[in-house]
């Protein structure tokens, strides 16, 4: 085997050549040097792993954030750095990046899903580093639990309360008697399941509604069964708990079987992408946005699509992840600011005081105005509920905050 | 009873879509011995090339077929050539192995090609439901069923009548012996690839229409191992049979018992036929035991 | 196998000790150096990918015992793991047992659901045996996700770190001793293990298993004993991650944890326990690797970095295909590679070697 024996040294030489240049290119940066007038941040995004549709979307809000900040001059005169990584996902390579970027001197991170958060949750702390989530399971906002996570939109099971109210008056107004049914179609899995787990099972006993889970499994191409159970139970509105792929496979199952009730959709799937892929369908469809899509007619969304529009992009096209990356950074960047207008030095605990001490920080009506305390870090407990109608989400009611 | 009819119509059609995913797999196991792992990425190439024949070139659904099924037949024909030739003899590990290392590769490369985000099509199916009694199923469901049945037949007549079709099987009988009889290995099972990506090809078309063209639908690819093993490796008429019974096991299981059970009740098929009747219900009880 | 040139071996002992060989010795005596001094030397970050390197080691190993040397195919390794972690976690959790015991605990009962589920190997070879593992794989998963009274179902659990001697191991620095420890231990009972008669049986069940029945190997037996060893180990290689992270989820223990080891053993040799090592090495540092390499061609070749995420997944597939296709031996055939060129320079070849 010649060609095996001469492949093998070429390979061995490869391999040493290229460990050779990665190992003297990284771990020689340190916090040091520019420290003064950059600001370094690490973010791990997925845009390629299982909830890669709606984390592009989330990643390029964040990039686009520190883009049109930079261009302005950056926060309070410093430039971000941003250090962003995919990660697809997988919990060790979230790990190895984190590791990697907050030795780099990354003082905030930016993190993504359930399972990324919470494998570093006790790192965060012990290395303080604010850290931000885009999943909003309630417990990540227990200041007690997690002092450095920080999470800038309404949680599942806010939102869940939030929309069992909405539906109990709905049914009423209806001149529904009795006690409404729902359905809770979730995810297989601690993000699924968060909404019904941190309060949403006691306030449905609470109000009277009466909910019963279902759970979509992965890569499932059929929910008849399910839904011929919903049926049977006279369930009225079926709300998902999901991200927008699977829950158009179960409204097109419903919709064929001839299901009559209201689908509510809370965050991850109330989007432009859910609309696009059920289509027709979706006419009725009401969704739970903690934060305004860029159609909405809000002045928060103006800067958005003027920054995509220099661009040549469109902005229908992008959906409310677009704006929750976005704003979630102008939140910690309205942190950064005020450290350093306070003269502090750019550490991870100030950066933390600073942002416990926002009170009702104006969002231009993208998303209500946010708070942070020393014991409750989740900013928002609000959200605008939005229909779809002829195509486009439009909104059905005011802020409402959570019960 | 409406229920029951209900799931049973659902099943079914569940059932014929793993059919379609199965037999592409089986193919290729008829032929070469080699079991694909990457099968659900073929399904998932099958979906993206569909949608970027009918929306991204704009071509009339018939061309788009056409040209999807021709871009199979080559994708089929370059794995072999590329991955597959080398390992010939190999042992069995290894043959797993890279077909895992090819689902990665085919699955980041539909990603490089086509981002992650969810598409649609236009269905070139016709919209709406049928209804069977009180059961309503989508058209574009149902119609698996009568093209799984297609593909049994043309897949049995081309390994029964066909001279490319005998060979494989020769081939899967005894290698040396096909050999002394001047059947050319490497042509076979560069067939037996390219038909496996035509049937995947298949497959993914349908299932775009139903679930979408997302990543979701290489998924599709772990179930069709129960199938498989229920039906019996090397048999299509087994695949199709599998994936019908798992198909409404699965259903049932969903409609009557909940839990999220239904995921999970396929491996326990899978077990209890593995340690029953390892080759399945209609497969070569050729199975080397200890 | 070379034949050493002037080493005569008079006893036993010396025929079948682990490093015949002064070169080999001075080799791994210079290994132990760098191990015992890298900890000192190395950035936060390293150490922590070192720690990620051990634990995988010792999972590899694990895997190695049962595929490499006992040619058994497993796929349940996300699902082994999964068990040591959690027995481990819910041990010292739920019965404040100390972390030793925990462990011990975690690696025994994995091994007994190992050796449960590697019962289909009566009856199956290869392939089915293959699938028979993915159930098993799938099985557990949902079982752990829906057992929501012992598991906490699909919640995290969080698992204080060990404390040894009164001191909290909740360091990359203070873990790195730990592991290595562990691994070094794991490396040495496999050796062992191969060195003896137990080991040879699953070598001969391995190559020619009707021979080796033949011969009055008991065949099911060291088949069910090398399924318990290796998920001993496997079961370990999951307690140390729980220990490690302090958070268990079983979102670190699916399918492709499964092939991210198998990949490792594939890549690094079947049936050796420096291939298990280099394996775990490279699958564990190539994310890493192209993640640098990216950001160096980021100013000079942003095309490319902007499709990184995408080449890091198909460098995975690529390496798999890479190895087995120019390869197959690994890592550790390369590395003997390495070590024949040396041995033989300035020559090409050796006598009656010719050349091949």
């Amino acid at each position: 085997m010649a060609l095996g024996k001469r492949l093998s040294r070429v390979f061995v030489r490869i391999v040493t050549i290229i460990c050779g240049t990665v190992l003297l290119g990284c771990g020689t940066d340190d916090a040091s040097d520019e420290g003064l007038r950059t600001i370094k941040i690490g973010a791990i995004f997925d845009l390629t792993g299982a909830t890669s549709d709606v984390g592009v979307d989330y990643a390029d809000g964040v990039r686009g954030y520190v883009d049109w900040v930079n261009a302005q001059g950056g926060i309070a005169g410093h430039t971000i750095d941003l250090f962003y990584q995919d990660y697809a996902y997988q919990v060790d390579r979230a790990e190895q990046l984190y590791s990697q970027f907050v030795q780099e001197g990354a003082v905030v991170f930016m993190g993504w899903g359930t399972g990324d958060t919470e494998a570093l949750r006790l790192r965060i702390t012990e290395d303080q580093i604010p850290f931000s989530s885009a999943s909003l399971s309630h417990v990540l906002g227990d200041a007690v639990e997690s002092p450095y996570n920080f999470l800038v939109a309404t949680t599942y099971s806010d939102q869940f309360k939030i929309v069992l109210r909405w539906i109990s008056e709905d049914y009423q107004a209806r001149g529904g008697t009795g006690a409404p049914q729902v359905a809770l179609m979730h995810n297989a899995s601690p993000f699924g399941m968060s909404p019904w787990v941190y309060g949403g099972e006691a306030y449905a006993a609470e109000i009277g509604v009466v909910v019963t889970r279902y759970e979509m499994s992965r890569g499932a191409t059929d929910f008849t069964a399910e839904f011929t159970r919903i049926r049977q139970a006279g369930a009225e509105y079926v709300v998902f708990q999901n991200t927008s792929a699977p829950v158009s496979v179960a409204i097109r199952s419903a919709r064929s079987l001839g299901i009559d009730a209201t689908f509510v959709c809370l965050n991850w799937c109330a989007n432009a992408l859910l609309m696009r892929l059920v289509g027709e369908d979706a006419e009725g469809l009401v969704g739970a946005m903690p934060y305004a899509p860029l159609t909405a007619d809000v002045p928060g969304v103006q800067p958005l699509r003027d920054y995509l529009e220099e661009r040549g992009e469109s902005y229908t096209e992008r959906t409310n992840a677009y704006t929750q990356g976005w704003y979630t950074f102008s939140i910690f960047a309205e942190g950064l600011r005020r450290v350093i207008d306070a003269g502090q030095d750019l550490t991870g605990h100030n950066i933390k005081i600073a942002l416990e001490s926002i009170r009702d920080l104006d969002m231009a009506g993208v998303t209500i105005p946010i708070t942070f305390t020393a014991t409750d870090h989740r900013g928002s407990k609000g959200l605008r509920l939005f229909q779809v109608e002829n195509g486009t989400w439009t909104p059905l009611t005011d802020f409402l905050t959570a019960p | 009873m409406d229920t029951f009819l209900q799931l049973t119509v659902s099943g079914l059609s569940t059932g014929m879509i793993y059919a379609l995913a199965a037999v592409g797999f089986v193919v290729i196991y008829k032929a070469s011995d080699v079991i694909n792992f990457a099968q659900g990425d073929l399904l998932l190439f099958g979906t993206y090339l569909i949608f970027f024949s009918i929306v991204q070139l704009n071509l009339p659904w018939t061309v788009g077929i056409m040209l999807t099924l021709l871009i199979a037949v080559a994708m089929g024909l370059l794995i072999e050539r590329v991955v597959l030739r080398p390992l010939i003899g190999e042992p069995i590990i290894s043959m797993i192995m890279v077909t895992i290392g090819l689902s990665s590769v085919l699955r980041a490369l539909a990603n490089a090609l086509w981002g992650p985000q969810p598409r649609t099509f236009p269905s070139f199916l016709p919209d709406g439901v049928i209804s069977i009694g009180t059961a309503v199923v989508g058209f574009d469901r149902v119609l698996a069923i009568p093209l799984g049945l297609a593909l049994l037949v043309l897949l049995g007549f081309f390994f029964r009548r066909t001279r490319d079709g005998i060979a494989m099987r020769a081939i899967a009988d005894d290698q040396q012996a096909a050999l002394s009889m001047g059947i050319s290995i490497p042509r076979v099972f560069a067939i037996a690839w390219a038909l496996a990506a035509v049937t995947a090809a298949i497959g993914g078309m349908m299932l775009g229409n139903i679930v979408g063209v997302s990543q979701s639908v290489a998924a599709i690819g772990l179930r069709v191992f129960p199938v498989v093993i229920l039906g019996g490796l090397d048999s299509i008429g087994g695949a199709v049979l599998g994936g019908v019974i798992i198909g409404l096991l699965e259903v049932y299981t969903g409609g009557y018992i909940g839990h999220g059970l239904n995921l999970i009740v396929p491996y326990f098929v899978l077990i209890i036929m593995l340690m029953v009747r390892p080759y399945g219900l209609f497969g070569k009880p050729i199975i080397e035991r200890v | 196998m070379t034949m050493e040139c002037g080493v005569f071996h008079t006893t036993y002992t010396s025929d079948i000790a682990l490093r015949r060989v002064p070169a080999e010795r001075l080799r791994l005596g210079l290994f132990v150096i760098v191990v015992i001094t890298f900890p000192f030397l190395a950035s936060p970050y390293w150490l922590n990918l070192a720690n990620q390197i051990a634990i995988a080691t010792v999972g590899a190993i694990g895997l190695n015992i049962l595929v490499g040397y006992t040619g058994q195919i497993s796929l349940g390794q996300g699902a082994f793991m999964a068990v040591g972690a959690y027995t481990a976690g819910l041990l010292t959790l739920n019965f404040g047992l100390p972390w030793g015991a925990s462990i011990v605990f975690a690696c025994l009962v994995t091994s007994a659901i190992g050796t449960f589920f590697g019962m289909p190997s009566l009856r199956l070879k290869g392939l089915y045996l293959a699938i028979a593992t993915l159930a098993a794989q799938e099985i557990i998963e949902w079982v752990i996700t829906h057992w929501t009274g012992v598991t906490g179902g699909t919640e995290a659990l969080v698992v204080p770190a060990p404390q040894l001697f009164g001191v909290r191991m909740n360091t990359d620095f203070r873990f790195y001793w730990l592991v290595v420890i562990l691994a070094s231990a794991t490396a040495l009972f496999t050796a062992n293990l191969f060195r003896s008669r137990i080991g040879r049986a699953f070598l001969a069940v391995r190559d020619q298993d009707v021979a080796a029945s033949v011969i009055g190997v008991n065949v099911f037996r060291y088949k069910l004993l090398a399924f318990a060893t290796s998920s001993f180990f496997v079961g370990l290689a999951g307690a140390l991650i729980a220990y490690y992270r302090n958070i268990v989820s079983w979102e670190r223990f699916t399918l492709e944890t499964s092939l991210f080891y198998l990949a490792m053993i594939i890549v690094g040799g079947l049936g050796s326990i420096r291939g298990s090592f280099f394996g775990a090495a490279l699958i564990t540092l190539l994310p890493a690797l192209i993640t640098n390499a990216g950001r160096m061609l980021q100013d000079s070749a942003p095309a490319i970095a902007s499709q990184l995420p995408n080449i890091q997944q198909a460098s995975f597939g690529l390496i798999i295909i890479l190895f087995l296709v120019f390869e197959p031996k690994g890592l550790s055939k390369l590395w003997q590679n390495v070590k024949d060129y040396f041995y033989v320079w300035p020559f090409a070849y050796r006598r009656g070697e010719g050349r091949h």
